[in-house]
């Protein structure tokens, strides 16, 4: 029988530094593994052990895949030290997908906070694959301060679709930053009207719209809320759930909420099916 | 189903036919350290034990130790193998009871998922065990003082999905057969075997009835108005507070149950390579939430034992439709502390009338 805890060789073919703790690095994997957006991975680092991960790269790319990883304790730290052509090991995808199909027409609005963005990456380069399908992709980024933006060359690029606004804002002040100051839920303050030249006359109707957002626990709770206030439909609200997970598989019990297994019902969960969750972030 | 009697000499002669091509752990008592009462498994070497014991309620260990070990390396890198190498040698477990029985369900639900639920992935290192190994059930003679079965919905004995059941009588036992696997021990076996009679089946049954009216009596104190399917214990911070008082977080409880499935991957250095090795592990632990940077959804030790009864009472009701605690009573046996699913649930439950 196929071992489903294996880890599958991969190779670090490039190494990005996003900021002081972030970095994308680029997998190539000898068995290749596809996934959708949305859905995630087990990434070992060879005798430290393994950690989820949601790749950052177009899903579309199979032979390599991309991951934007923050360092915050033992594994992230041993992956630091790696190096362009060292291995570690993959397995995956698990895990539950955005379903694409549902967005087609709508306003689909992105919040993502910190590394949060990154899951998001791979969903919005899945979007502009078939950009024009979309009413419009609003784009809301939260970092700490300007040193934490994660794909800071990527973000104008992004913008020059037609269809798609980004927005970014800072937690405080910063020396030299004339942007947004603020969590990421004030660039939901005056989600209908807050816009840029290239989609002004793109009217944004919050029963057309679809919100995927992704961040630290206390974010979503927050951006939860506003986006209730807001009128949204919690069927119209995908969250990225962070939990502990060792299998992926949806037999370790590590990620389980209630009757839910995040790693197989998430772990892109809706706010009606969290509802029921005292605290589920 | 056929059925035949057995004297106890005569099933230490087929026990010991089995050995020849089995593993067979069977269950024997201790005097040191264990509890007299409570006998733990054994593996037959060149005689089976003459310190055998089928009397009594289950053994300290639960089925999972053999079907799901404790400690097992899933895979070695690099250059790991695609497909998974499991050692599973033929094994007969001679002991387990009911709530036994009842506590593999889980096990299947979980890591024989295609056979028996709807997901995707199955675990080759069960399953081989399962498929290898045969279980000769036994009927309870006597509840120990935290037996609890039939306020879930069990009893204590066998009489339905089993492979071979002993039911101990006076002077020795009957043995029924209840499945292929069941059949081929029987095989060859007639030289020590005679008819069951009439007189059997009486002292089989009166057995049964009274092990069952005991574990009732001895839980009366503990019923509450909710069937034991439709608990919804909520997340009522005092009264779990309240559960938790003497609770420590070492997690026996978790290792003691017949259905607790959680694991934890390690992997570490070996041979020269890396090997990844899985462990039980309990959610008991603070660790067992924790997440990256530090968040933890179940901090508090009262969040975690909440889990653990909600998880056999609801979780499992709710995803596999299996209420998965059987009424071993083994995690009031290990805890320190004392902690009582019974009463907590009844505590619960009556702090919850009062809200
Ligand atoms: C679905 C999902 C997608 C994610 N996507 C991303 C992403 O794209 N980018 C990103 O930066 N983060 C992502 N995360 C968060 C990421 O998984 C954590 O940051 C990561 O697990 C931290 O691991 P660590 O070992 O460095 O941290 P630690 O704080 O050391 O460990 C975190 C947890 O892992 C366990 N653990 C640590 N070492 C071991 C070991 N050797 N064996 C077993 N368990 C161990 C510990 O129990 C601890 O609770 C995602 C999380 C999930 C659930
Ligand atoms: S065995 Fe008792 S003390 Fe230990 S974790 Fe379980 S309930 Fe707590
Ligand atoms: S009680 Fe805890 S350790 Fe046991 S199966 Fe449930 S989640 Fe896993
Ligand atoms: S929770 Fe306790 S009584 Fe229930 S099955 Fe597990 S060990 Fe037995
Ligand atoms: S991570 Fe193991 S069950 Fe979800």
């Amino acid at each position: 029988m196929k071992n489903l805890y294996r880890p599958i060789e991969s190779v670090i073919e490039d190494i990005k530094k996003e900021t002081h703790n972030i970095t994308t690095y680029r997998f190539r994997p000898k068995e290749p593994i596809s996934f959708k957006a949305g859905q995630f991975v087990e990434l070992t680092v060879p005798g430290v052990g393994e950690a989820p991960f949601t790749p950052s790269s177009n899903p579309a790319v199979t032979e390599t895949m991309e991951i934007t990883i923050m360092r915050v304790g033992c594994v992230t730290e041993a992956l630091e030290k790696m190096k362009v052509g060292d291995t570690v090991g993959i397995r995956g995808p698990y895990g539950n997908a955005y379903n694409l199909e549902d967005f087609d027409d709508k306003n689909i609005v992105i919040v993502g906070g910190g590394v949060g963005l990154a899951p998001l990456r791979s969903l919005i380069l899945a979007l502009f694959e078939n950009v024009e399908k979309y009413k419009r992709i609003s784009i809301r980024y939260g970092a700490r301060t300007p040193m934490d933006i994660v794909y800071a060359d990527a973000l104008p690029e992004w913008e020059k679709y037609p269809n798609v606004d980004v927005h970014l804002t800072i937690d405080e002040p910063y020396p030299g930053w004339q942007g947004t100051v603020g969590v990421v839920t004030v660039l939901l303050e005056d989600l209908p009207l807050l816009t840029t030249a290239n989609v002004d006359d793109l009217p944004f109707t919050v029963e057309n719209a679809v919100a995927c957002v992704c961040g630290p626990p206390i974010m979503l709770k927050f951006v939860n809320m506003a986006l209730l206030e807001k009128g949204f439909d919690p069927n119209q609200i995908y969250h990225s759930m962070e939990r502990n997970m060792s299998c992926g598989l949806g037999k370790c019990g590590h990620c389980m909420m209630g009757e839910y297994y995040i790693c197989k019902d998430g772990a892109v969960m809706t706010a009606a099916q969290v509802a029921k969750f005292e605290d589920p972030f | 189903m056929k059925e035949v009697f057995i004297g106890r000499e005569n099933l230490l002669k087929l026990i010991g036919r089995w050995a020849k091509d089995h593993r067979v752990y069977v269950p024997v008592t201790f005097d040191i350290m264990n509890h007299p009462e409570t006998p733990d498994y054994e593996l037959v070497k060149e005689e089976v034990p003459a310190s055998l014991e089928l009397h009594g309620a289950c053994p300290a260990q639960t089925p999972k130790s053999f079907l799901f070990y404790s400690r097992e390396v899933v895979s070695k890198y690099p250059n790991s193998n695609p497909e998974a190498e499991v050692e599973a040698p033929p094994t007969v477990l001679v002991g387990p009871r009911a709530c036994d029985l009842e506590g593999i369900k889980k096990f299947d639900k979980v890591y024989w998922s295609t056979k028996h639920f709807t997901e995707e992935y199955d675990d080759p290192f069960y399953i081989e065990k399962r498929e290898n190994t045969t279980i000769v059930s036994v009927d309870c003679t006597a509840a120990k003082e935290t037996c609890f079965c039939t306020i879930v919905g069990g009893k204590p004995y066998v009489d339905a999905d089993f492979d071979l059941n002993i039911s101990p009588v006076e002077n020795g036992y009957i043995l029924s057969v209840g499945s292929e696997k069941g059949e081929k021990l029987m095989a060859g076996s007639d030289d020590l075997t005679s008819e069951v009679t009439g007189g059997h089946h009486d002292e089989q049954k009166r057995i049964r009835g009274s092990v069952t009216e005991a574990i009732e009596r001895q839980n009366a104190e503990f019923k509450v108005d909710v069937p034991y399917d439709k608990h919804e214990l909520g997340s009522d911070e005092d009264a779990w507070a309240h559960v938790t008082a003497n609770c420590v977080g070492c997690g026996a409880c978790n290792r003691a149950c017949p259905t607790c499935t959680c694991f934890l991957l390690w992997d570490q250095k070996a041979d020269g390579g890396y090997e990844r090795t899985r462990n039980w592990d309990t959610c008991l632990s603070i660790g067992y939430a924790r997440t990256g940077g530090g968040g933890n959804s179940r901090a508090n030790l009262p969040q975690r034992l909440e889990n653990r009864i909600r998880c056999k009472m609801e979780y499992s009701r709710d995803r596999y439709k299996l209420v998965t605690c059987t009424g071993c009573g083994r995690c009031i046996d290990v805890c320190m502390g004392r902690i009582d699913m019974r009463e907590a649930i009844k505590h619960v439950v009556t702090e919850m009338a009062k809200a």
